[in-house]
Parts: C-alpha cells; structure tokens; sequence
C-alpha cells in the first residue's frame, strides 16, 4: 500500500470529523463557485449592456433637456464637423419642433386624464391636447423619437421610410395620428404652409409615441426656417472605450454652446448595481477560498498534532518526510475532492438565486430613479428603437438599440447565470489550491517532528 | 558487529547541561542478546535513540560492520534505520488503521523490500511470532497486548535489519506474556543474526540476555 492509498484511507479513520471537514469545505466551496458563477453572469450582462449601448454619445444645445428644447440650436456645420474627429464612425442628427394647430392641417391626438405618471409632468385631469412635435432626421432608422412620449418599440406597419438625404415633402407619422387625422400612406397633410405627403406609418405601442411626425432633416429645416441648424445629434464611436476621449472632444470642439452626454455615463450609473455585485461577489469568491483553504489548513494541523506519535514511529521506521508529507496530502486533497464535489453541485444550484438576489437586493438600494427611468406618460424616454419594417416590404429602418429606458432596470435584473467547462476547471484547481494550502503549515509541522523526542516521552 | 566508541550526548536545559550519554562504548555480535539496564533518567532510552539514529551524538563513533554511523545526514540515517534497524516499544506503536499485516509490509516497503516478495516475507514473519493469516488480517485495536508486541517484533525482523532496538518491550504485558516475547526476541536474533539490544528496568528479562550493561547516569558499564 503506497502512501497516497494510505492518506486516503486516513481521511476516512475518524469518521465524524471527516464528515465535519467535508461539509465545511463544501459550503465554502458552493459559496465560491455560485459566486463564481454569478460574477460572470454579471459580467456578461455588464460587457453586453455596455456593448451594445455605450458607444454613442448625444450632443444638443446648451441648456436644452427635456420637453420643449430650448437653447440655441446647433449649427449644422459644426455639428458635421465632429464626422472627422478621430474614432467617430456616424453622425445622426435632427430637429425637433412643436407644430401647433394655427400651423398645420393636423390635429393633435388629446390624451384622457391625468397625464402626469410617475415623473409627475402634466398632471391634472381632463383632456390634454400637446403640440404636434416634428422630428427632423437625416437617419430616419436611426430617428430619436425622445421627448416625453412614453416609450416604445417603433415599426412600420404601412409604406416605407424617406432616405436619408431627402428634402423630398413626405412624412412618416404616428398610427395615432394617422388614424386621428384618417390619414394613410400617400395621403396628405399641411405644414406651414407646404402640403406634405405621408410615406409611411409607425406603431410604437404607445399613445403618446405615435402622434409624432418623423420628416427628412432639409425638409423640416427648410419648413421651420432653421437652415443649417440641428437640436439633437448623436455620434456613434467605434469603441465603447474611445467614448470618453471623443466626448472630450467634441466639447472641445462645440464648447459652452452644446451639452455632450455620453450614454457611456448615463449606461455606467445604470450599470452601477451590477457593478456592486461584481464586487461583492469577488470579495466573497476569494473570502470563501481564504476560508476554505484556512478550516483545511486548521484540521490538518489538528490531525497532524494528534498523529505526531504516529509520525515518529514512522520515521523510526525509515519512512522519508517525502512520504509521510504524500501521505498527509493524499488525505487533505481526498476532504477537498469530497467538498469540492458536493459543492460544485451546491454551487450550481444555489449560484442563480444568490446572484438573482444580489442584483435585486442591489438594484432596489441604489435605483430610486425607477419612477423616472420606466417613464409612463409624462416621463422621458431616452431614444426610439428604429422601425421595424412591415411584413411585405418598405425599407427596414435599422433600428438604434438606444438606451431603452422602459424596462431597463428589469432587463439588469434578469440574470443568466450558467456552469461551462471553466466553472469546472475553476472548480479542480480550486481544490488543488486548498488543498495545497491547507497542507502547507501541515507539512512544515510533519518536517520538524523528531522522532527521538516523540518517542522519548512515551 | 556492534561497535560503539567514546559516545557523548548532552542535553542544554534551563536548569544547565545534562549529560544524557557519557563516553558509552561497547561491542556487540551479530545474534548477540545485550541487556541494558538502569533506572529511569539513566539515559538508556537516549542511548537507544542514538544507536537507532533517531539523534545525533555530540562525540563518538557507531560502527556496524565497519560501517561509520554517527555522520551520516539525514537520509543516510533514514535509510540506514529503514534497512538496518528495527525497533521494538514499550507501547507497540502499531499504526492503528493499517492490519497487523500491512504494518510489516509497512516496514519493507520504507526498506524498499523486492515488491514480488513483500506478501511472503510478511507471511513469514506473522508465521515466526507465532499469528496465524487470520490474525494477521486483523487491526491492532483487534489483537491483545501480547500480539500487538509480537506484531511490533514481526514488524522489526521483516527487512532483516543487524541491529534490533527494544526499548521496555515487556513494560506493558504481564509477566507470562512478557516471558514468552522475550523468548520471542531471543529466538529471532540467534535466527536472524541479529545484534538484539533490549533496554529494562526488569532483572529477570535482563537475566536472560547474552550479556548485560547497566547505565547509570548516562555511564555505561558490563556487569556479570
């Protein structure tokens, strides 16, 4: 019988404490690896959220947020100029202006009751009729829809959408509006005075979404007078990490008179509860190995204390350290294997409803913008989402995947969490650092023993 | 042969220097049954660790068929006590989770005995103290004081070692059994051609050695 056979015999001679060792080891060991498992959960949400939403940065005049605009417009030229800075892949930019009633043919949708929601806004009761708003875009599939509509998922449901470097006098128009106005695709409205033809109609799902006018950029700033001006435009970086430079830069470049806001920023402070969690759970990842390595390291060391006679006898006997050292890490990897096995099962089952609870526990601490960020009517939303294209044809409007505001704290919380060959691999090596380090001091112990002085005081 | 010259150990305590060992020398022949016996604090049982390379000496030499001992480092004395020594305790000192069997393989296996052979030799030395297979099969917890001692002698004869130490083997068996293991002992150094060194405080086990020495603060003497 060699001594690793030995050491694994020797795990199992008080039967008790090998039991008690084991369970420790587990529960360490299924807190490590859910953690583990949560933390790239988390990690995959955060890369995929910022991937997908933090490589564009919106740039309006100084001043302007919110409902009606407000602040000098931004000169088109300038604006245009920011296509050349370095990492900038694409410019979309708009106007956005308020059509009353005395101005077009349209009449404006009226909304029933209070249409304050959750961010207050209008409030009051009775019947609220807004100003037609216009939207201006030399990307109509990219269009920024904002404003303080409530948000929604944009798509085409009749005609197609303008290209974008018309000045063409066409429209594509919400389905509320439409229908309020009878209006279809190639039907026609007034603006200021030019007859206007409708091209396409969107449903977003939202009432408030869908009493906008969408319009080429040149068409609407020729109807308003604003020629060469832009209220909104949004640059595309081609790195979620150059988003901080080229934000340095473009408000080098337009400085006081435009406000640059990154969705970088606006993504990091919604990302900021997963961000927490990742910390956590990595200060509880190496916590839980520290502890396991540390309840390993104090058993072996009780065990060696109690076999020191043994230790000497074998010693006496001719055994080398090498073998007695063999012996004693055979039986603290055979606890650590136990542990590890029933902790990798533990780990998984347990690794979606921490990190489930981590991210809830988290979200609900640190997001009180909930109210505003949902936006109900009333609130603001961040960017449309793009058309989708009507089953049938018209041009696909390609669809900006925006911020999503509605619904995106939810989305944060819905974790994925999943056990791939690296949470296995974790798992091994897991064990063979415990199980190194718990029989370390072991070792050191078993080295110095000295079989005179063992035996002598028999 | 034994040889043992001007051997000195000294103990540093807080209360000064004990001289555990005091300028010990004798001869001892192969199949040779030497008692050794003294009071306890004497230094018998230091000089027994000295002689089994469990401790260094301070001075003097220890020779087995003309082989120096005392500078051997440390695995030179691993491996001389793994193959040239065998020892014999007042306790047993069995290792407890492994059967009587597996405690003699034990000790072939750390004297790197032929692997093919290791099975028969422990059937051999079971069989020489006298335990059947069954027996032999059993753990030490399952076996009386008396078979533990025989399991412990098997154990120290396997590797067919020059030299066997045996510190008190009788200390902790009655007087019938403590009888018969000295027989044991004595029977196993005249067939095996060991040196047989038997540390005792008891004359009547001592009476029957070949020769015996008594220590008397770490001094060494033959009596008749």
């Amino acid at each position: 019988m060699n001594p690793l056979r030995r050491g694994v015999r020797n795990a199992f001679r008080n039967t008790m404490r090998s039991v008690g060792v084991v369970v420790i080891l587990a529960v360490a060991i299924a807190l490590s690896i859910s953690m583990l498992i949560a933390r790239s959960a988390v990690e995959s949400k955060i890369s995929s959220v910022r991937s997908s939403s933090g490589t564009t940065i919106t740039v309006s005049p100084a001043g302007a947020f919110g409902f009606a605009g407000n602040g000098t417009p931004l000169k088109a030229a300038k604006v245009n100029a920011l296509l050349n800075l370095k990492n900038v892949v694409s410019l979309q930019e708009s106007l956005s202006e308020q059509l009353s009633s005395t101005k077009t043919s349209l009449t404006a949708p009226s909304f029933g009751g209070a249409a304050g929601g959750t961010t207050g806004g209008f409030g009051g009761s009775g019947t609220f009729t807004p100003s037609i708003r216009v939207i201006g875009t030399n990307d109509p599939g990219n269009a920024v829809v904002g404003g303080f509509n409530g948000g929604g998922t944009e798509k085409l449901t009749s005609g197609t959408a303008f290209s974008p470097t018309s000045s063409a006098d066409v429209a594509v128009i919400g389905n509320t509006l439409a229908t309020d106005n009878k209006l279809k695709v190639g039907s026609t409205f007034t603006a200021d005075g030019k007859t206007i033809t409708v091209v396409g109609i969107y449903t977003s799902g939202s009432t408030f979404a869908d009493s906008d006018v969408l319009m080429p950029l040149a068409t609407l700033q020729t109807l308003a007078s604003a020629s060469g001006e832009v209220s909104t435009a949004i640059v595309t970086v081609n790195n979620i990490d150059n988003v901080s430079s080229v934000t340095t830069a473009i408000e080098s470049a337009l400085g006081s008179k435009a406000t640059v806001t990154s969705t970088e920023a606006t993504v990091a402070s919604e990302l900021a509860p997963l961000n927490s969690v990742k910390t956590i759970t990595t200060y509880t990842l190496v916590g839980s190995v520290i502890g396991a390595a540390l309840i390993l390291l104090l058993s072996m060391l009780m065990i060696v204390r109690e076999r020191r006679r043994e230790i000497g006898v074998l010693k006496a006997l001719g055994a080398p350290n090498r073998s007695i050292i063999g012996q004693f890490i055979a039986e603290s990897t055979t606890f650590t294997v136990l542990g590890a096995v029933v902790g990798l099962v533990g780990g998984i089952l347990l690794s979606s409803p921490i990190a489930s609870a981590l991210v809830s526990a988290t979200s609900n601490s640190t997001t009180s913008t909930g109210g505003f960020v949902r936006g109900g009517p009333g609130g603001f939303r961040g960017g449309g989402s793009g058309f989708t294209p009507p089953s049938g044809g018209g041009a696909p409007f390609a669809g900006r995947t925006g911020l999503h505001f509605g619904g995106f704290s939810n989305t944060l919380e819905t974790l994925h969490t999943s056990v791939g060959w690296s949470t296995l691999a974790f798992c091994f090596l897991f064990a063979i650092v415990i199980a190194a380090l718990g029989s370390s001091v072991a070792t050191g112990t078993i080295v110095r023993i000295r079989p005179a002085e063992v035996l002598r005081s028999e | 042969m034994l040889k043992v010259q001007s051997l000195d150990k000294t103990f540093h305590t807080g209360a000064g220097e004990v001289h555990a060992v005091s300028d010990v020398s004798f001869n001892a022949e192969d199949g040779e049954m030497v008692a050794i016996i003294g009071a306890s604090g004497s230094g018998k049982s230091t000089l027994l660790a000295l002689l089994g390379l469990l401790d260094s000496p301070d001075r003097g030499s220890i020779e087995i068929d003309g082989v120096e001992l005392a500078n051997l480092d440390s695995g030179g004395r691993t491996k001389y006590r793994s193959r040239q020594v065998g020892f014999v305790f007042q306790q047993f000192n069995l290792i407890p989770n492994l059967s009587a069997k597996e405690n003699i393989l034990l000790a072939l296996e750390y004297a790197h005995w032929p692997n093919a052979e290791r099975d028969t030799r422990a059937d051999e030395m079971l069989a020489m103290v006298g335990l059947t297979a069954d027996k032999g099969e059993r753990r030490p917890a399952k076996l009386s004081g008396g078979e533990q001692q025989r399991v412990a002698i098997a154990r120290a004869f396997a590797a067919r070692p020059q030299l066997i130490l045996a510190d008190e083997p009788t200390g902790s068996l009655d007087k019938s059994t403590g009888q018969k293991i000295v027989e044991l002992l004595r029977n196993a150094a005249t067939s095996q051609r060991a040196t047989v060194l038997v540390v005792t405080h008891d004359e009547k086990v001592a009476k029957q050695a070949d020769r015996r020495l008594e220590i008397e603060d770490g001094v060494l003497r033959e009596i008749a």
